[in-house]
């Protein structure tokens, strides 16, 4: 099948092409170069005044794992109220919120996503989300799996292992949950919610382990760098949501001393605590701070108003925001001594003055940090607001007098607290095609995806330039998945099944020897069902697994 | 007019959701278009005029006869006027119902007068689990109005109650009243194991002494003014509740469930 993609206005900052007219050939699943000879074109697709982007990349969303369950569980009305329906080629499912698995890959692909990366994989229920998310059609997917509050590891750190030994552990934990990234959350504050320390900063010490999450942190970035992982330590920082964390955000960077370092939905971590009501916008201090630091990527975690729930590994800050909690209830849970899991729900108010001076947090981020290679479009899907939320969201960076329209509404103190209405910036279709599609992909270290050169696998965007941003990304006319075409005008047409991303690094095989004399010792899990096999993803005909180079590795 | 009356022609295989036959929706519509409207049945959908003789057309007045235990959802959300159902009712038998009169001549299944919000509801038999309670997950159960059952009722009477009257002339099953925010239960027979498992607030008003968990607290007998006024609000129902001899204001009054706030109280009668 050779297809030809003629006449559209391609935004593909891979390769620096900007809104130029470019035709784009297809065969066998790839992009390739534009035939010398005469080749039949199977079929022609005219995109003349179209806007052409690769499918877009979603590098943080919660859509496989435990926690995902668990808000399920809690929620059955966020069932109830969205039930969808079978059709005779997508199935049945429900939820708004967090939608079932099927529903979650066909609402990504209608709004011309072609990739999720579940950033919480818990080592122990590795195999749970992978299994989960080989339930997810058409999208592409990876885990960022989850170390720092982890028994092992605060045992070598306090035994004062050297970073051999902790590169090894690290390593060989990816390869045991299949995983393209290393994700800490609350550095050894969820294990330290366990010996009941109810808040842990920066360089406060573990009460057990007697480590700190400067420790932590140093260490496990020093790893993800040394083995030659390309997405470098996602980090959900210490004391989120607490008013006055902005310091702790900054002390972060500033910590990690020039390590490559990524930080997660960064919009709850940039509170002040000035005003009337002791809590304000610290983004001024903490955009300049990213625009200083080139080692720092962020995303934001922008909060949209309206239901959704929250979940997170991070059980000690969950627990402190139970209380928040709408509707009033809420699990906070241990996860088999390794991590921790919380899920509230919320319901975010423009009229209730905390939730609308986080959303103009998140805007302000969006707009005062410079380089949007360093900067990247989320949610936290489902914590700040559905996924499903993106095209209002791309709408409120793209459009100014929107943005200000929507801040009128919002509680007036809240307007007084936020530069946002003075904020001209308006974001480009390039700048926004960098943030979810070619930066992503260049973050996590995907080789062949975020682009349109030839080489790339045809994932493939195609919208209907509209000044309406919202209704142009909510609605695309077409999305290519591996070449197939899978939706059209905003709607399934056809389904298949993404690849799971996953790296290698290597490591020590000796390291297994300690760890089965900890498993044995331990856990409830031997160390033989603990590691994943490829198989488990590939066995059924449906999933694949995509090995990417590492740092150093010759492409 | 006479009242628009559904005769069931023969038991389905599958349940029946029948929330589409309720007064406010059917009473701009004729016979024919009536008729003519879908109920779905498992994976079907059928035509009510394939299920049902019609006749009459007071859609204000609704009778169901011939009813059988897997028509679902008698009465959902019924905002006005009368349905009366001879036989049996199936599960969600007046689900969030909002206002108007909705009576049964046999048994209920499970969830009846879920989520209601007003109105009246009777049921001559019994009723399975969970009556006036929420739906799973939720958390507000029966917000209002008056449920009578003249038979029993299953376990979980009253879960998540909010606010309203269930009265009872036979026996409650286990867990009765549990997690009731406020509202009041009162039940003529037994009274099952885990009354009142972490009630809030509330009212369960019993004939026969219960048997209590140990995080209920006896304050001692009293005499209560607001009981007769209680009773002589069930004056004009068809029911056991309206007989003077069954009112009293001497009671043994018990205060939890401890383990939640503890401001629910049970009240049993000193005979
Ligand atoms: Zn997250």
């Amino acid at each position: 099948m050779f297809i030809k993609l003629t006449g559209g206005t391609v935004y593909d900052p891979a390769s620096g092409v900007d809104g130029q007219q470019q035709d784009i050939y297809i065969q066998d699943g790839r992009i390739v170069k534009k035939p010398t000879e005469d080749v039949k074109v199977d079929k022609e697709y005219d995109l003349k005044g179209k806007v052409v982007m690769s499918g877009a990349i979603d590098m943080h969303t919660h859509i496989g794992g435990g926690k995902g369950n668990i808000a399920r569980t809690l929620l059955p009305e966020d069932h109830r109220n969205d039930p969808v329906h079978r059709s005779d080629i997508t199935r049945s499912g429900c939820g708004h919120a967090m939608p079932s698995s099927f529903v979650t890959g066909y609402r990504y692909a209608e709004m011309g996503y072609t990739a999720g990366f579940e950033p919480a994989v818990l080592p122990i229920n590795a195999r749970q989300a992978h299994m989960e998310m080989a339930d997810i059609p058409i999208l592409d997917k990876g885990g960022y799996v989850m170390m720092g509050s982890d028994d092992y590891l605060l045992r070598m750190l306090t035994a004062k292992k050297d970073q051999k030994a902790i590169n090894d552990y690290v390593a060989w934990t990816m390869h045991a949950a299949k995983a393209i990234g290393v994700k800490v959350v609350n550095p050894g504050g969820i294990s330290a919610f366990k010996f009941n320390q109810r808040k842990l900063d920066l360089d406060e010490q573990n009460a057990h382990y007697g480590v700190t999450p400067r420790d932590i942190l140093r260490v496990l970035a020093t790893a993800v760098k040394e083995i030659g992982v390309t997405h470098p330590l996602h980090v959900h920082g210490c004391n989120l949501g607490v008013p006055g964390n902005m310091q702790t955000t900054l002390d972060t960077i500033q910590g990690i001393g020039g390590l490559p370092m990524h930080l997660t939905h960064i919009q709850f971590h940039s509170y002040g605590t000035e005003g009337d009501f002791k809590f304000s916008s610290g983004v001024a201090e903490i955009a300049e701070a990213i625009n200083r630091n080139k080692n720092i990527t962020i995303d934001v975690g922008q909060i949209l108003f309206g239901q959704t729930v929250t979940a997170s590994g991070d059980s000690m800050r969950q627990h402190a925001n139970h209380k928040h909690g709408s509707p009033n209830k809420w699990v906070t849970m241990d996860i088999e001594c390794d991590a921790g899991c919380g899920v509230v729900p919320f319901k975010y108010k423009d009229k209730n003055f905390v939730n609308a001076l986080q959303w103009a947090i998140g805007l302000e981020t969006f707009l005062l940090v410079d380089d949007p290679w360093r900067i990247f479009l989320t949610t936290d899907h489902p914590n700040g607001a559905p996924f499903t939320s993106y095209p209002h969201l791309i709408r409120l960076l793209m459009d100014r007098s929107f943005r200000n329209e929507v801040l009128s509404t919002i509680h007036p103190e809240a307007q007084k607290m936020t530069t946002l209405a003075s904020i001209e910036r308006e974001y480009t279709l390039q700048e926004i095609a960098i943030m979810t599609r070619a930066g992503a992909a260049k973050l996590i270290g995907l080789k062949d995806r975020g682009g349109l050169s030839a080489g790339n696998w045809a994932d493939i965007t195609i919208y209907t330039d509209n000044n309406d941003r919202q209704k142009m990304f909510e609605k695309p006319d077409y999305v290519f998945k591996d070449g197939q075409l899978v939706v059209v005008n905003g709607k399934v047409v056809s389904t298949k099944w993404g690849t799971t991303h996953v790296v290698r690094p290597d490591f020590d095989p000796s390291v297994e020897k300690g760890l089965k004399d900890y498993f044995d010792r331990f856990l409830t899990m031997k160390l033989g069902n603990f590691k994943m096999s490829d198989d488990e993803i590939t066995e059924d005909g449906r999933g694949s697994i995509t090995v990417h180079p590492l740092n150093g590795d010759v492409a | 007019m006479s009242a628009l009356t559904f005769t069931l022609k023969h038991r389905t295989a599958q349940r029946v959701d029948m929330s589409p036959l309720v007064c406010h929706l059917l009473k701009e519509l004729k016979v024919a278009d009536i008729a003519a409207l879908t109920l779905q049945s498992g994976k079907h959908k059928l035509r009510v005029d394939e299920l049902f003789t019609i006749e009459g057309s007071d859609a204000q007045n609704i009778v169901i006869k011939n009813s059988v235990d897997n028509l679902d959802f008698i009465g959902k959300e019924l905002d006005g006027g009368c349905i009366s159902v001879s036989g049996d009712a199936g599960a969600y038998l007046g689900f969030g119902m909002k206002a108007g009169e909705l009576k049964v001549s046999g048994n209920a299944g499970l969830y009846a007068a879920c989520e209601m919000k007003k109105g009246y509801l009777e049921i001559a038999g019994n009723t399975g689990d969970f009556l006036g309670a929420a739906l799973p997950g939720n958390k507000m159960g029966m917000k209002g109005g008056t449920v009578l059952v003249k038979g029993n009722a299953g376990e979980r009477v009253g879960d998540h109650m909010r606010r309203g009257n269930i009265l009872i002339e036979g026996n409650a099953g286990d867990y009765c009243g549990s997690r009731m925010t406020a509202g009041t239960i009162a039940v003529m027979g037994q009274t099952g194991r885990y009354l009142g498992y972490a009630m809030h607030r509330g009212t369960l008003l019993l004939w026969t002494q219960p048997q209590l968990s140990a995080s209920f607290n006896d304050c001692g007998a009293h005499t209560l003014a607001f009981l007769p006024i209680l009773f002589a609000s069930f004056k004009s129902l068809n029911s056991r509740f309206a007989d003077v001899s069954s009112a009293f204001n001497r009671v043994q009054r018990y205060a939890g469930d401890m383990s939640e706030t503890g401001h629910g109280e049970v009240l049993v009668r000193i005979a």
